[in-house]
């Protein structure tokens, strides 16, 4: 006989639309796969070499809930570096990937607050966050002349509505669009003057030549500011799964009790990975983003070549597209693979990764 | 201004953190197995790192793996499961657990537990609005879950039964018997059955462990987790899984992807390497416990201390009632007067504060001396009573 009981859970697993937007893949599944999260880096020796003679001495078991000592500090001074903040390696908990950073904080954050203000259009890792244990959103408007940044007036009228809480990313996940620092100080005022809090997604940060303005960073920050990313991003650990959450301190217990209750701790190799990974970001990030920044360039002009808009953007890592479905389906229909706008919320855009493959692709629309 | 005392999980860390400030502290709580993992999954995770570290892996994980988990559940427990559908690999055994309960519970739905049980699952139910209906078991029965008592504590809002055999931290196994008998109940009554299979490799004298999805008429409404954590000395890995009926293991994947995306690539490689390579490790392991599980168990004996016989695990709930102190101040004092972590039964269930998890994850002679330095805390404390 039939379970009604199962029935009945998974009627609601079927309409529930948000827990089911497909994520991209964390680094590209095949040559032609222009979709995913991560970049596709070499893993330097000396990040194998760390690993393996971390868990040859025994490092194989738990460790602290929020990360390894020596690991939250290295984040906290590439954060502080990078943006002009003042975190402490207390500040910070050591997650498995951004994903995990993502769902902590809107849920253990997101309870202390009656809504959250979200753009409407961001990663969709957002929205399936949000589908595991909803809360009340509030829409904040995006448009592609900006990126798909939410506005400033936009923002600050939600606020003024009674809004204390909102998720934001700069640069945007799809466009690599980042606040100014005068948008950002603008935000920070908005904020601070409300009491209100943010989490903000920086983890394209580190892809934008001359940096990019954080919350967190301004001279006058509000204190409720949580920033999340991914951890040193570039050196050939995104499918190990490591992230970050920036945080004060008084918010660190309840997602670190979160995190016990979620995962114990994040794995132990990619943990002294990272660690290992942190004295070589630097060098390696701007060597990455002067390539990056030469061939975005490129596809830049071979898309306006074939008359396709460009969506503004400064990470250099990603480019945003606005293609007709039927471009669309001679991309796939060449084998090529990209990150869908609609599971961003805007359905006419594409995201294509930054490399050769992405010129390979453009001349496939000829 | 009075500080307030730490319970449950938060109690625990309390203890953790203090324990790690003393160098001759004797570690016989947390469930950490002593041993490193075995040499040849280390060496596989190593050419991961060279060869595989740029793969991609879809949030269920790599079908590579999915298809040793299969075989694994098909040899020990008797599970068919389809690595196509039914697998999800996972952060460990705590997001399987946490997973299980958040694809199958809503906010008022109830799940029956025996008691004591697990503390992650009271708050995994908590961060979903579900409700924990205990049925109550005891030292005297060596905490056998009576299926009498589960049948008369479902009520219309029943959508789940847990099912943890062994148990932590009672360490009590489920018979066959009551195995079959509390999958009638659940099939009766049409509950969803949460199974947690993670010490299944750890059963000791002649008790015999049963998966319940192994059971005719059970697969399609039956979640099991494993990890690699346990048999494997595995804990810092985080590797584990979840199978069942491909109807509900959709929602699972889609839940694994919303909380943390995907598990990392070379915990996956080496988890490959566990589930296909050698198992005289696992073998190895297991008959070390069996030695220390007597060792303890004849020095409680010799203590004069009660506890359920440990059926299954690698751990002992022993009964401290007889200090006259709450198992939180006992632990407490065992701790900072004695440098020996153990687990208070509080943490586990506000009804077990007479009762210790014990684990026995240590060499012999650390068990042999933390047992010495255990006695003369309690001694103490008998002394000023």
């Amino acid at each position: 006989m039939a379970s009604q009981t199962k029935a009945e859970i998974l009627a609601d697993h079927e309409s529930n639309s948000a827990l089911q937007a497909p994520l991209p893949a964390p680094v590209a599944r095949h040559v032609k796969d222009l979709g995913a999260d991560g970049l596709l880096s070499p893993l330097d020796e000396r990040i194998i070499a760390a690993a393996s003679e971390a868990l040859e001495a025994g490092q194989t078991h738990y460790v602290d809930v929020p990360g390894i000592a020596a690991l939250r500090a290295a984040i906290a001074d590439a954060l502080n570096g990078a943006t002009n903040s003042r975190y402490e390696a207390g500040n910070i908990i050591v997650s498995a990937g951004v994903q995990e950073s993502r769902f902590l904080t809107i849920q253990m954050i997101g309870e202390n607050y009656e809504s959250i203000g979200i753009p409407a259009v961001t990663h969709p890792g957002v929205q399936k966050a949000l589908g595991v244990r909803g809360r009340n959103v509030i829409s904040l408007p995006a448009a592609a002349e900006r990126g798909y940044l939410p506005p400033i007036d936009a923002i600050a009228e939600i606020v003024a509505g009674g809004c204390r809480l909102l998720y934001l990313e700069s640069p945007s996940r799809l466009s690599g669009a980042a606040y100014t620092s005068e948008e950002v100080g603008a935000i920070a005022e908005v904020l601070r003057d409300a009491g209100a809090a943010a989490i903000w997604d920086g983890g394209l940060a580190p892809w934008v030549d001359g940096g990019c303005s954080a919350l967190a960073s301004t001279e006058e920050s509000p204190t409720l500011i949580t920033t999340i990313g991914e951890a040193f991003p570039g050196t050939g650990l995104a499918s190990w799964f490591i992230g970050y959450i920036a945080s004060p301190e008084d918010q660190i217990p309840a997602m670190q009790s979160q995190k016990q209750i979620m995962a114990i701790c994040t794995s132990t190799a990619a943990q002294f990975a990272a660690l290992e990974a942190s004295s070589l970001f630097e060098e390696a990030r701007r060597l990455k983003l002067s390539q990056l920044a030469q061939l975005r360039s490129q596809i830049a002009e071979s898309a306006a070549a074939r008359g396709l808009a460009v969506i503004a953007g400064d990470a250099q890592n990603i480019m945003a597209l606005r293609v007709s479905e039927e471009a669309a389906a001679k991309l796939r229909g060449a084998g090529f693979d990209f990150a869908d706008g609609a599971s961003f919320g805007a359905p006419d855009i594409i995201r294509l990764n930054v490399n050769s493959a992405a010129l390979e692709a453009l001349r496939a629309l000829d | 201004m009075s500080k307030k005392k730490a319970q449950g999980t938060n109690l625990l860390y309390q203890l953790i953190g203090e324990a790690r400030g003393y160098d001759d502290v004797i570690i016989m709580g947390r469930g950490d197995p002593d041993f490193d993992t075995p040499a040849h999954i280390v060496a596989a995770a190593k050419d991961a790192m060279i060869n595989h570290h740029a793969d991609s892996t879809p949030p269920e994980g790599l079908l590579a793996l999915r298809e040793a988990i299969a075989a694994r559940v098909k040899r020990v427990n008797n599970i068919d499961v389809d690595p196509a559908t039914e697998v999800v690999v996972t952060n460990g055994g705590q997001e399987a657990l946490f997973l299980m309960v958040l694809a199958v519970l809503s906010p008022g739905d109830e799940m029956i537990v025996p008691e004591p049980n697990y503390n992650t699952y009271a708050d995994s139910l908590r961060f979903a609005g579900g409700v924990k209906v205990e049925v109550q078991t005891y030292a005297e029965d060596d905490f056998r879950a009576d299926p009498a008592d589960v049948r008369a504590a479902v009520t219309n809002k029943t959508r789940a039964l847990l099912l943890v055999s062994p148990n932590n931290p009672a360490a009590s196994v489920i018979s066959p018997p009551d195995m079959r008998a509390m999958l009638d109940i659940a099939i009766e009554q049409d509950l969803i059955v949460i199974a947690d299979d993670i010490y299944d490799l750890f059963v000791y004298d002649d008790f015999e462990h049963v998966s319940p999805a192994s059971l005719p008429g059970a697969k399609e409404r039956t979640l099991t987790l494993n990890a690699l954590s346990k048999a494997y000395s595995m804990t810092g890995w985080r590797l584990g899984w979840i199978v069942g009926p491909a109807d509900l293991m959709a929602r699972v994947r889609e839940l694994k992807a919303a909380i943390s995306g995907g598990a990392s690539i070379i915990s996956q490689h080496a988890g490959i390497a566990a589930l296909t390579g050698p198992q005289d490790a696992v073998e190895m392991m297991a008959e070390a416990y069996r030695r220390r599980r007597r060792l303890v168990l004849d020095a409680l004996d010799a203590m004069g201390i009660k506890y359920g016989l440990p059926q299954g695990g690698q751990f002992v709930f022993a009964d401290i009632g007889f200090t006259g102190l709450d198992s939180g101040e006992v632990a407490q004092r065992i701790l900072t007067e004695q440098h020996v972590l153990a687990y208070p039964g509080s943490a586990f269930s506000k009804d077990r504060k007479d009762y210790l998890r014990m684990t026995f994850l240590q060499p012999e002679d650390q068990l042999i001396e933390g047992l010495e330095r255990m006695k003369v805390a309690m001694a103490n404390i008998v002394a000023e009573r």
